[in-house]
């Protein structure tokens, strides 16, 4: 990885000065009024996906009742097997502060950037986006192997010649119309699988909520997508440009927007749902795991 | 920050319990299909026709009778609401949230994008319980009072109308809302048959309470049944709720929760009367917490915060959020709301301050001015029968009453819509209803 890594660490790094500076200049600024314009919203084509969406999961109505019933993959969880409600977060000062600067962060550059990357044509958007999921096929490929999952690790990399050849270059997701639907998944993921428990709560600078398992699976994930990128895409001075053109793609995609209930509990919440989530999902890959089919198949509904 | 996509995930799961269940319901045993409307809201294919495009702006403005803002409260500065303008003269329909709920919440969109449609320029404002609003724009930071805070959005809404470009035309202005906005929808209109400086044409009440006391407490009758007393209750039914949830994604071999997961992993973990009767009042609880600490910090009644050392946004809120959590409304209205206005409004009682939280307060005008519309549902969880009474006999005949549909479990269908817009513009007498 060597020093290219660390360049490309700054340039991320360049966002949070940007923005620190424009905070401190201006974003804080006491205006009494302001008014500005967000994307438009599309209600109809909105509720036309909330149906399909709806009737799929009725198509699937009686599954969900049933599999809830049926055995589980080993033992199913019983009460005693729930984790207590308090969260183990031992730097919960730093974190809040970081929660903050994130909150401050997202509100003056990342949400902004997002809105008028929203306002592209959706062909447009779509195809940035499949172009960097794309990429990040490889990190999935890398991690599968050290998952020790073959199968899901053979189809990410079709996946990735079949869309970096037939779907120009990653701009078009020709294998998911092949019906070989994405999984992705990452160095988190990994250590999960090899038993690691997420251990304390950590808010990563503008990334936000992560444990730090997953924190230091982010960044191994980062490198490794540095380290082996195929067309050297983000070292050149187009790297100035890629990285947060992906960063704003993400951003742009995830309807969270920070402190929009106005609670004061904000951090408390999302604090709870994203360890109970993490949680959860770890318990699922380890009986999953245990139960000898993590090496056969990729899981349902990816 | 595929991390942060999946916390959005299950944020719209809690929404999807949440937003829905959205408000102040219950009479202790509703029955199921009220209970599941009120979780689930309208399915998508019966909502009403939608326009392709709506445009929308985010308004912030603050305001000079705002209270002090406290440290903890930093990102509530100003109040935020949004407004979708037409590029013409139009009416202006100004939509107000229920209980606790921001200015653009889903539902708030669906009646957004229903009013756009029908022409009008759309307006929507956060409830007076909800904290930025408390923060950024009450007079009082103790929420609760039916005409105190209406008075509170009725300026609010006048200084953003006063600020709104030049190219908007307002040709007429109507008001609604659900849930407690729908009351304050109405009340908005009484205050300004006085004050004239908005000119509200009609108004109409989606789902209001009758009695915001009444209603409130039915709900902590509800939390007691569904969840219990104390935090026993509370962890007994999040562990119940954590196995369901954990054998579901074990089951399925979901190894991550992603969107499209959620309506089934909810159906997984949603299952009897009690269940959904323990989401709303989770969901309205949650809601309280949030009022119950600004309006302590605000009064200064000590009850979770310590007035002499206002908190600081570094510290911990865990032992703050677990005291709050088994606080039923009935202790804020003892412990921060009654002090507060026995203290700031003379001549006032406990009694009297019950009489006030109720429609009662514009009886008048509901009975005798033909510009005051309600919609509600037979099975609403927020009303008794009683109160359906009174509706229906103080607003004399000016009323839709659905038989199904819970608590706003058919806001947004195609019924609820055009009687909707009939009201606003008049028609309804006409259909001969």
């Amino acid at each position: 990885m060597g020093r290219g890594w660390q360049v490309r660490v700054i340039r991320l790094a360049a966002l949070p000065t940007v923005a620190s500076a424009s905070l401190l200049t201006g974003g804080c600024a006491s205006h009494d009024f302001s008014i500005r314009s967000l994307p438009a919203e599309t209600p109809a084509a909105y509720n036309a996906a909330a149906i399909k969406e709806f009737q799929a999961m009725q198509a699937l109505g009686a599954r969900p009742a049933s599999a809830a019933t049926q055995a589980t993959v080993g033992p199913p969880l019983t009460p005693a097997d729930v984790p207590s409600m308090q969260t183990y977060d031992p730097w919960e000062r730093m974190n809040r502060f970081t929660y903050r600067f994130n909150a401050r962060f997202d509100e003056a550059i990342l949400r902004p950037a997002a809105d008028q990357y929203r306002r592209l044509p959706n062909p447009v958007r779509t195809g940035i986006h499949n172009f960097f999921s794309n990429l990040s096929e490889i990190v999935s490929v890398v991690n599968y192997c050290a998952q020790l999952r073959p199968a899901p690790g053979v189809r990410g990399l079709g996946r990735f010649v079949i869309n970096s050849t037939l779907g120009i270059g990653g701009l078009l997701d020709v294998a998911t119309q092949l019906h070989i639907p994405g999984a992705p998944t990452g160095f988190g993921a990994t250590l999960a699988r090899w038993g690691m428990h997420p251990g304390p709560y950590f808010v990563m600078p503008i990334l936000g909520p992560s444990t730090l398992r997953d924190g230091f699976g982010f960044l191994a994930d980062f490198g490794t997508d540095y380290a082996i990128n195929p067309v050297n895409l983000y070292r050149g001075t187009a790297g100035w440009v890629l990285t947060p053109l992906d960063g704003v793609d993400v951003r742009a995609n995830i309807s969270f927007r920070y402190y929009s209930t106005g609670s004061p509990f904000e951090y408390d919440t999302v604090r709870f749902l994203y360890v109970r989530r993490a949680l959860i999902e770890d318990d699922a890959l380890r009986m999953w795991h245990r139960s000898g089919k993590g090496a056969a198949q990729t899981p349902a509904g990816q | 920050m595929r991390i942060i996509g999946s916390l959005a995930a299950l944020l719209t799961l809690t929404h999807l319990l949440a937003a829905h269940a959205g408000a102040e319901p219950a009479t202790g045993l509703a029955d199921s299909a009220a209970l599941r409307a009120t979780v689930y809201g309208t399915p998508p294919q019966d909502i009403a026709p939608l326009p392709a495009v709506v445009p929308l702006d985010e308004i912030d403005i603050a305001l000079p009778w705002a209270r002090p803002l406290p440290a903890v409260l930093w990102f509530d500065r100003r109040l935020r609401v949004w407004f979708s303008a037409q590029s013409k003269p139009a009416p202006l329909a100004i939509v107000i949230s229920g209980t606790g709920d921001d200015g653009n919440t889903a539902k708030l969109a669906l009646l957004r994008a229903t009013l756009y449609g029908a022409g009008y320029h759309v307006l929507t404002l956060p409830s007076p319980t909800n904290p930025g609003f408390i923060a950024a724009a009450s007079s009082t930071g103790v929420a609760g009072d039916l005409m105190q805070d209406s008075h509170d959005l009725y300026a609010a809404a006048h200084e953003i109308i006063a600020h709104l470009p030049a190219r908007v035309r307002i040709t007429d202005v109507d008001v609604l809302g659900y849930s407690l906005g729908g009351a304050q929808a109405a009340v908005l209109k009484s205050i300004d048959s006085v004050e004239h400086r908005l000119r509200i044409h009609r108004a109409v009440m989606i789902n209001p309470p009758v009695s915001l006391f009444a209603a409130m407490n039915r709900l902590d009758e509800l939390f007691a049944i569904s969840v219990g007393p104390g935090e026993e209750g509370i962890d007994l039914l999040y562990r119940r709720l954590y196995v369901r949830l954990g054998n579901f994604y074990r089951a399925n071999d979901q190894v991550r929760i992603e969107d499209t997961n959620l309506l089934a992993a909810a159906g997984a973990v949603l299952r009897t009367d009690a269940d959904f009767s323990a989401a709303i009042a989770l969901t309205f609880r949650i809601e309280l917490t949030n009022m119950f600490y600004a309006g302590d910090l605000y009064a200064g009644t000590g009850v979770v915060t310590d007035p002499r050392r206002p908190p600081r946004p570094g510290d911990s809120t865990d032992e703050v959020v677990r005291r709050l959590l088994v606080k039923p409304f009935s202790e804020y209205f003892d412990q921060v709301f009654v002090p507060y206005y026995l203290a700031h409004r003379s001549g006032s009682t406990r009694t009297s301050l019950i009489a006030e939280s109720r429609l009662d307060i514009i009886a008048d005008a509901l009975r005798t001015n033909p510009d005051y519309y309600a919609q509600t549902n037979a099975d609403d969880l927020i009303l008794d029968r009683a109160e359906l009474d009174w509706l229906r006999s103080t607003l004399n005949g000016r009323i839709a009453v659905y038989d199904h549909g819970g608590h706003l479990g058919n806001l947004g269908d195609r019924q609820q819509i055009a009687d909707m817009l009939d009201m606003l513009a008049g028609r309804w007498a006409e259909a001969g209803r």
